[in-house]
Order: C-alpha cells, then sequence, then structure tokens
C-alpha cells in the first residue's frame, strides 16, 4: 500500500491534497518551482490547520503531527521514494506532460502516476510516459479533507493492478468512495456541476432571479450545502470558465458554452473567494459575508 | 509460566511480559508510529536503561516481531528462547453482548470481534490486527482476549437501555455497554478482601478516576449500572471528554457552527472536559497546581469535575439502595488526594467522615482513607488492568489444560 505520497504543485488543490493525506498518517512530499510558493503553501497549510483546530477537527498535538508529516521540496528529484505520485499543477496539458515525462526517469518502476486533472485526457498524458500503465486519474473534489468521494479515471491503458492498487488505497486507507469513469473530459463531477452554475448563471442573465434567490432555491430545495454561484465563487470563477470553455471544445455542444457574465467576471478579476468578490462577498478565511 | 500482554492500537502497541509464579513484570514497552519508515521500539527493564531503537516497522506483525526480538535480545532481553511465552492475553475495548467473560481466542471468537467492529471502529480493528500479528509470529501458542464491557454484562436492562425507540437497540445494539471494566471487578474483590467480608453481601460503588473516567455500582460482586454508555463519552467529566450533556446539544452545535460529523465528535471527545472548562490543561496535576496559584478557571474546572462525580456516587447509593465503601482507583482515584477529600466532604449526609491523615498517605496498597466510625467506608485502591489480563489469561490456558488431562484420562 502507497505510504509515501509525493504531490506535484502547491496550488489550492495540491494543499488541500497535501493536508488531507498527511491528516490520515501519510508521509507527504509537495513539490513547487520555487522557495516563495513553497513558503506561500506552508503558511496557508498552517492557516487551514488552524481554522480545524478552531473547529475542533485536531488537537495542538495532531496539528504539530500533520505538520511534520509535510515536506516541501523545490525539486521533481526528491521524489524518488515516492510509492504515488499526484500531480496538481494547473490545467494545462503541456505543462503536465512535462511533468509526467520528467517523473518517469525518476520514481522507481512500482510507483503509480497520478493526475488531478478534470478535464484533460489522460491517455494523451499518460502517452507520455514509458510506462502508461501506470497511469490514472484521481479527481478529488475540493476541501479534499471534507469531501469524501474521488473520481478514478482509467485511460486507455490504465493496467488493472494500477487501478486495484488506487482504488483500495483511496477506499480503505483514505476512508473515501472511489468512482471509476472512463476517460471523458469533465468525468461526472465537473461536467454535472459546471453545467447546472453555467444554467445558474443563465438565469441570472435573463433576470428570471436575483443570485441569493437562485443559490438558496437549489439549496434548501436539493440539499445542496451551498447553492450553484456561491458554489462557482468557491472553485474559482477562472476555474469553471477554464472547465466549459475545455468542454465546449472537446464536445462542441453549445450547452457548454461558458455565460458571458462568468467571462465578465472573469475579465473583471472577481473570481469568487480567493479574491473576496464573485457573485457574493467573502472574508479571508472563506466566510460569507452577508 | 511467562504470559504476554498485548495492548494494540491502529499505529502503536503496548507490551508486559509477566512472570505469573511471581505476578513480576520482567519487561515492558511499547511500538508506536506502525505503519512509517522511523518506527520507535521502547523497551523496559527493571534497573537497566530503557532502550530505544528507531526502524521501519509497516505493520502489526512487524512490530510483534520486533518485540519478539527485543523480549530475546542477547543484551537487552530477558528470555533466552521465544518458546519460553506460553500464552498471550489482548486487551479488547468492546466485546459488546457477545461476551461477558474472557475466552481464549479461536475462529468463532475472531469473527465476534469483527462483527464488534461497528460498535468500536477506532479500537476492535487495531486489536484484530494485534492478534494477527500475534497468530503469525508465534502459531503454537494460546491466545486469550479481555474485555473492557465483559464485567458490565450482568447490569439489568433498567441500567442499560437508553428511552429511545427500541429498535434502535434491536437493530444496531446501541445500549449502555460500560468499560474499564477489568478494573472495577478487580478493585472491588479487592475492596472486599480488604474490608473482610463476602463480596457477594457487599454494596460498592467503585470510581475509575484516569485519563478516561467511569463509576460503577457494584451490587453483591456484580455490575448493576455504570457511567459510561454505548461509547466511553457518556458519564463523568475526564480530562478532554465532556461526559453527560443534553443530547440536543449535538445537533444544535453542529447547525449554528456548520459542522461535520467527524468534527463534533473530535470536538466531545478531545476538546472538552478539564482542557475546555480550564483553557490550560487535561492533566489533573496541572489542574491542582494552577488552582493553588489562583487560576480561577483550573478552579471551575476541578469542582465540576469533583461535582459529577460526587453526583454519581449520590445516584448510585440511591440505586442500591445504600453502599458500604466507595472505591476510588486509576491515576486521579489513586494519587489525588485533594480531588478525593473535594469528592467526600461533602458526603456526610451518608455517613461518609473522611479522615485527612489517612487521606494523604501515599501507598500502592488497598487503604482506607475514612475515619473509623465513618458509616460508609472510602477506600483507595490500586488497580492493574496488565496483570488482570496476564492472570485471566493465566486461568483460561491452566482450565484449558485440565479439560485436555480429564480428556485423556476418560480416554485413556
Amino acid at each position: 500500500m502507497f505510504r509515501i505520497v509525493g504531490v506535484v504543485g502547491a496550488g489550492t488543490m495540491g494543499q488541500s491534497i497535501a493536508e488531507m493525506l498527511a491528516m490520515k498518517g501519510l508521509d507527504v512530499h509537495v513539490v513547487e518551482q520555487t522557495s516563495e510558493k513553497l513558503q506561500q503553501a506552508r503558511e496557508s497549510l498552517e492557516a487551514s490547520l488552524d481554522r480545524q483546530m478552531e473547529r475542533w477537527a485536531i488537537t495542538a498535538a495532531e496539528k504539530k503531527l500533520t505538520l511534520n508529516r509535510i515536506h516541501m521540496e523545490t525539486s521533481l528529484q526528491y521524489l524518488t521514494e515516492c510509492d504515488l505520485v499526484i500531480e496538481t499543477i494547473s490545467e494545462d496539458l503541456e505543462s503536465k506532460k512535462e511533468v509526467f515525462r520528467q517523473l518517469d526517469g525518476i520514481v522507481g518502476p512500482e510507483t503509480v502516476l497520478a493526475s488531478n486533472t478534470s478535464t484533460l485526457s489522460l491517455t494523451e498524458l499518460a502517452g507520455t510516459s514509458g510506462r502508461p500503465e501506470r497511469v490514472i486519474g484521481m479527481h478529488f473534489v475540493y476541501p479534499a479533507m471534507r469531501i469524501d468521494v474521488v473520481e478514478i479515471i482509467r485511460g486507455l491503458q490504465t493496467s488493472d493492478r494500477t487501478f486495484d492498487r488506487t482504488k483500495s488505497f483511496i477506499e480503505d486507507v483514505l476512508s473515501k468512495k472511489g468512482v471509476m469513469v472512463y476517460e471523458s473530459p469533465g468525468f461526472v463531477t465537473t461536467r454535472l456541476i459546471c453545467l447546472l452554475i453555467n444554467e445558474a448563471l443563465h438565469l441570472m442573465e435573463e433576470g428570471v432571479a436575483s443570485p441569493e434567490d437562485i443559490d438558496a432555491a437549489m439549496s434548501i430545495g436539493y440539499q445542496f450545502e451551498h447553492g450553484p454561484l456561491e458554489l462557482a465563487d468557491r472553485f474559482g470563477l477562472d476555474s469553471v470558465l477554464a472547465a466549459l470553455e475545455r468542454m465546449f471544445r472537446d464536445y462542441g455542444e453549445l450547452k457548454y458554452r461558458p455565460s458571458f457574465l462568468l467571462k465578465k467576471k472573469v475579465r473583471a478579476g472577481q473570481l469568487g473567494v480567493k479574491t473576496g468578490t464573485g457573485f457574493f462577498k467573502y472574508g479571508k478565511d472563506g466566510e460569507r459575508l452577508a | 509460566m511467562n504470559i504476554l500482554v498485548i495492548n494494540a492500537g491502529s499505529s502503536s502497541l503496548k507490551y508486559q511480559l509477566y512472570d505469573m509464579r511471581s505476578e513480576n513484570v520482567l519487561a515492558k514497552g511499547r511500538v508506536e508510529r506502525i505503519g512509517m519508515d522511523s518506527s520507535i521500539l521502547t523497551h523496559e527493564v527493571d534497573h537497566q536503561p530503557e532502550v530505544r531503537e528507531v526502524s521501519e516497522i509497516l505493520d502489526h506483525t512487524t512490530a510483534v516481531k520486533k518485540v519478539l526480538d527485543m523480549l530475546t535480545h542477547r543484551k537487552f532481553g530477558v528470555l533466552r528462547n521465544i518458546r519460553d511465552i506460553q500464552a498471550v492475553g489482548h486487551r479488547i475495548v468492546h466485546g459488546g453482548e457477545s461476551f461477558s467473560k474472557s475466552v481464549l481466542v479461536d475462529q468463532e471468537v475472531k469473527l465476534e470481534i469483527r462483527k464488534l467492529f461497528d460498535l468500536a471502529p477506532l479500537h476492535n480493528p487495531a486489536h484484530m490486527m494485534g492478534i494477527t500479528a500475534v497468530e503469525a509470529n508465534l502459531p503454537d501458542v494460546d491466545q486469550a482476549v479481555v474485555f473492557d464491557t465483559a464485567f458490565h454484562q450482568t447490569m439489568p436492562p433498567i441500567s442499560y437501555l437508553y428511552a429511545i425507540p427500541t429498535v434502535l437497540y434491536r437493530k444496531h445494539k446501541i445500549r449502555r455497554y460500560g468499560f474499564h471494566g477489568t478494573s472495577h471487578d478487580y478493585v472491588s474483590q479487592r475492596a472486599a478482601e480488604f474490608l473482610g467480608k463476602p463480596l457477594e453481601e457487599l454494596k460498592l460503588v467503585t470510581c475509575h478516576i484516569g485519563n478516561g473516567s467511569s463509576c460503577a455500582a457494584i451490587l453483591h460482586g456484580e455490575s448493576y449500572d455504570t457511567s459510561m454508555g454505548m461509547t466511553p463519552l457518556e458519564g463523568l467529566m475526564m480530562g478532554t471528554r465532556s461526559g453527560d450533556l443534553d443530547p440536543a446539544v449535538v445537533p444544535f452545535t453542529i447547525n449554528k457552527e456548520d459542522l461535520t460529523l467527524n468534527e463534533v465528535n473530535s470536538m466531545l471527545n478531545k476538546h472538552s472536559g478539564l482542557i475546555a472548562i480550564s483553557g490550560i490543561s487535561s492533566d489533573m496535576r496541572e489542574i491542582v497546581e494552577a488552582m493553588n496559584e489562583g487560576h480561577d478557571k483550573a478552579r471551575l474546572a476541578f469542582d465540576m469535575y469533583a461535582y459529577r462525580i460526587r453526583k454519581y456516587i449520590g445516584a448510585y447509593i440511591a440505586a442500591m439502595d445504600g453502599a458500604d465503601a466507595i472505591v476510588f482507583t486509576a491515576g486521579v482515584g489513586e494519587n489525588s488526594d485533594v480531588l478525593r477529600k473535594a469528592v467526600c466532604e461533602k458526603l456526610t449526609f451518608f455517613g461518609v467522615h473522611l479522615d485527612e491523615a489517612r487521606n494523604a498517605v501515599r501507598s500502592s496498597e488497598p487503604r482506607r482513607i475514612t475515619t473509623d466510625d465513618s458509616k460508609i467506608d472510602v477506600l483507595v485502591v490500586p488497580t492493574n488492568e496488565e496483570l488482570l489480563i496476564a492472570r485471566d489469561t493465566y486461568r483460561l490456558i491452566q482450565n484449558k489444560a485440565q479439560k485436555e488431562r480429564n480428556g485423556s484420562e476418560e480416554r485413556g
């Protein structure tokens, strides 16, 4: 079973995955390009653990243990010992391919290489590896600590053994539900939720209902923790836009065409929780204001 | 006859090796961080410096192997050969309704312990790994399991049922089980010996006050009621556990603070009790120290803690329609004269008269801390759960040997 895990990329998703893995007792090596980015990541990891402590989820001792299990590295070269590497860099096919190409020469032959991509082709990524059978998709939903489902994506050449090892790791070690999906842009979660968000934006554009009421209708009516607009703010409007554009391109169907309102918001730099303003306003700890 | 006692956790394993002729501990220790590449084995033998070894221990089987290697080590060991271990006793937290006494491990017992994983998801799976690990290393050695819940299986339904829809009891076995059973059982026996009366004629309230705490009403030698419930969270206020509270507080808090089940569980188990009220510590010694220095919140925490013990004692005396003695045991109960005093000095209504000089004595022997004319005796009886596990294991394998002898005689 995987014990030492590498996480490539210390963005929102990389941090969230690293934190969750360390809380489950695994040793985690997080790789970023610069020590400034790593420093930033460490600080925001600490802040996140502090918030967990305030919510009584962990004790001070557990926070310290968790932080001790997270090692910050500036090069992929430090991942030689890893049993599993999860790539979480931004959704750009060429950069991702480069990471997989490099990893191939660094990790041992038994190491599973996973990508957290939500829209890109696993088969294409795997094609850059000399051992495409060990490449697989592990799509976590943010925040990885609280959301207990992972989409496991099989590329064309992913072996049964790689799939089985990944699934039992997700279910037995991480105690999350592993859902098997075959390669297809957006898989299940991103495809469905982005369409819902996009449709909510059309409702807003058409003046059918206010953002507050759209969210209230869905969160109360169908027991969503957050309505579609707040959800979009939490994902980051730029990420939602990128995912929709990708699916629009790949499927060629109009229903994926991002709403103009979404494009305008992104151009204005109102990206949601991370900038403090999206469809609603947020405090620095991500709490919704008013 | 040597018996190895094992308490296996999910990433740790504690052990004590007993020589049953003298009941002496030959060696004890623990393995921590199982599953990591830098696990730590700490090994202690009396009058010798502690040995620490850091190595990669990935599972419980390797952990047990390391322990056995250490016990037979040329320099640090106490045994010449691992064959000198005649039996292994395991501590098991939850025996559910299936186990009312300790038993030797066989296929059926293992199956039953597995069925109880639901009721004790943190503990029983880890204990099971301990059993499997010993099997792998010592396939021919008998193993016994000793349950924290077993002693309380004598409780009548009026004590063990919760007043909620009974379908929940039928479907999920939701009821009071109680814990620290080995300890309540042992100290009530020792108390009867000390008092020179048959246990079957006594009404006792036993207070196991340690990291976790529980009171029990021991009526004529059997557990009649106890303060811990389906899990060790109910009852007394503890170091980091809340103990009793209005169950409506849980959904209310989940809603107001937007908590997950995991968070609210952690809040009640790890962030409540002494640490929550005092804001400084979950350790009674530190609370008393701070209180003596004038720390108000430490005083409040201490007072609440003592008050709740007193309420349970009162309740159990009422439950049994009287009591002959109250027994304090475990870390805090054995060592904190300040706490015992705070609990006892307002039990005068029952005729409890504390003798302050006797209360202040520190000793590892059972003792009385009330005056000779006190209507109810208050005793301090040190507990020793590992020794009890070793004794139960010893008794079970002797019975088995006896039966085998009888069997062969009959056949012969």
